[in-house]
């Protein structure tokens, strides 16, 4: 189980400040941007290939 | 994915923005001036209440029969 | 080292007794009704997603799970992720700075993280910095999609903000009853609102058909 890793043997989870919010939020919005780029160069791939 | 069922019919209804940017305003600024309409008929209400208790305390206990 | 406990028994056994209380005074363990935080704790989301979770885990749990707003839902009366996170704010208490990140920075990115936060300061905030916190978001016309019991419809942050203020229950939650604004203003705790549309007289005298809702 990976989150009880995570949280040790305590039961216990770390607090996260107002600052670690933010670059989760940034880590969650460029991975999304990422997979819409990808997105979009699979759908291009596959126009290529309709194309052919 | 038992939490993600029904998958299917969530095209149903679409949450996408910006499809047509200037409707979408429109609708937006009809439905803040209808908010604003109702608090200020609220405010009205609760100033007309207020008065009708004012004159009714000025009343005289002759005038209250 | 701060922590939070990764399950919620402890938080449900506090009920009532030495639990820290939210700023409005609540017991933030009771302010869900009783049939709906079982509903909640049984549900499969969250055991699978709502343990051990933290509050920037919250973020991904919103972007990757909520797409749409709600409490429970369907004849099973599901409890709905958004509704789960929720909980799970009330269980976590953040303070006044992440709820800012959520609100502000996060929640331009994330609708849905937006609407999460603007439901957890209604349920937990003093009714003067619900008002303060929520009314910039009346601003915000971005769709979302509220499930209720009977299906899908779409509503839009502003109107479920405007919601949270006047209504008595939103999501399968009995919201505490707050002062009025007036009654704020009133006691000068609160300045009288600015719409972003600017004089409200000028407004309202130049439009009328179209605020009693004829439209174009």
């Amino acid at each position: 189980m990976q989150h009880l890793r995570a949280i040790g043997q305590t039961g216990e989870v770390k607090r996260a400040t107002a600052e670690e919010v933010r670059e989760r939020i940034d880590r969650v919005w460029e991975r999304i941007m990422q997979e819409k780029k990808e997105d979009v160069k699979t759908l291009g791939e596959r126009l290529e290939v309709r194309k052919e | 994915k038992n939490w993600d069922d029904e998958e299917d019919d969530e095209d149903d209804v679409d949450d996408t923005d910006d499809l047509d940017p200037e409707a979408e305003y429109a609708a937006w600024k009809l439905r803040e001036l209808k908010r604003i309409k109702r608090d200020r008929e609220a405010i009205e209400e609760r100033e007309k209440e207020l008065a009708e208790i004012e004159r009714r305390k000025n009343l005289t206990e002759e005038e209250r029969k | 080292m701060a922590t939070h406990r990764a399950d919620e028994k402890r938080f449900l056994d506090e009920r009532g007794s030495s639990g820290p209380l939210a700023p409005n005074g609540l017991n933030p363990a009771t302010i869900m009704e009783k049939p709906v935080r079982e509903r909640i704790v049984d549900s499969y989301f969250w055991k699978d997603q709502c343990f051990a979770v933290n509050e920037a885990d919250i973020v991904d749990r919103v972007v990757a799970h909520v797409r749409f707003i709600g409490g429970t839902y369907g004849d099973a009366q599901k409890p709905s992720p958004f509704l789960c996170l929720a909980f799970k704010l009330l269980q976590l208490g953040p303070d006044d700075d992440v709820i800012q990140e959520y609100l502000g920075y996060g929640g331009e990115k994330f609708k849905y993280l937006r609407a999460l936060a603007v439901f957890y300061v209604r349920l937990t905030r003093k009714a003067k910095d619900v008002y303060l916190f929520l009314e910039p978001f009346l601003e915000d016309k971005r769709k979302l999609v509220m499930r209720t019991r009977t299906g899908r419809r779409l509503t839009f942050m502003d109107e479920f903000v405007d919601g949270l203020l006047t209504k008595e229950r939103m999501c399968s939650t009995t919201l505490w009853k707050m002062p009025s604004r007036a009654q704020l203003e009133d006691e000068e705790k609160l300045d009288p609102r600015v719409s972003p549309l600017g004089d409200i007289e000028d407004l309202l005298d130049s439009e009328p058909e179209e605020v009693n809702g004829g439209g174009s």
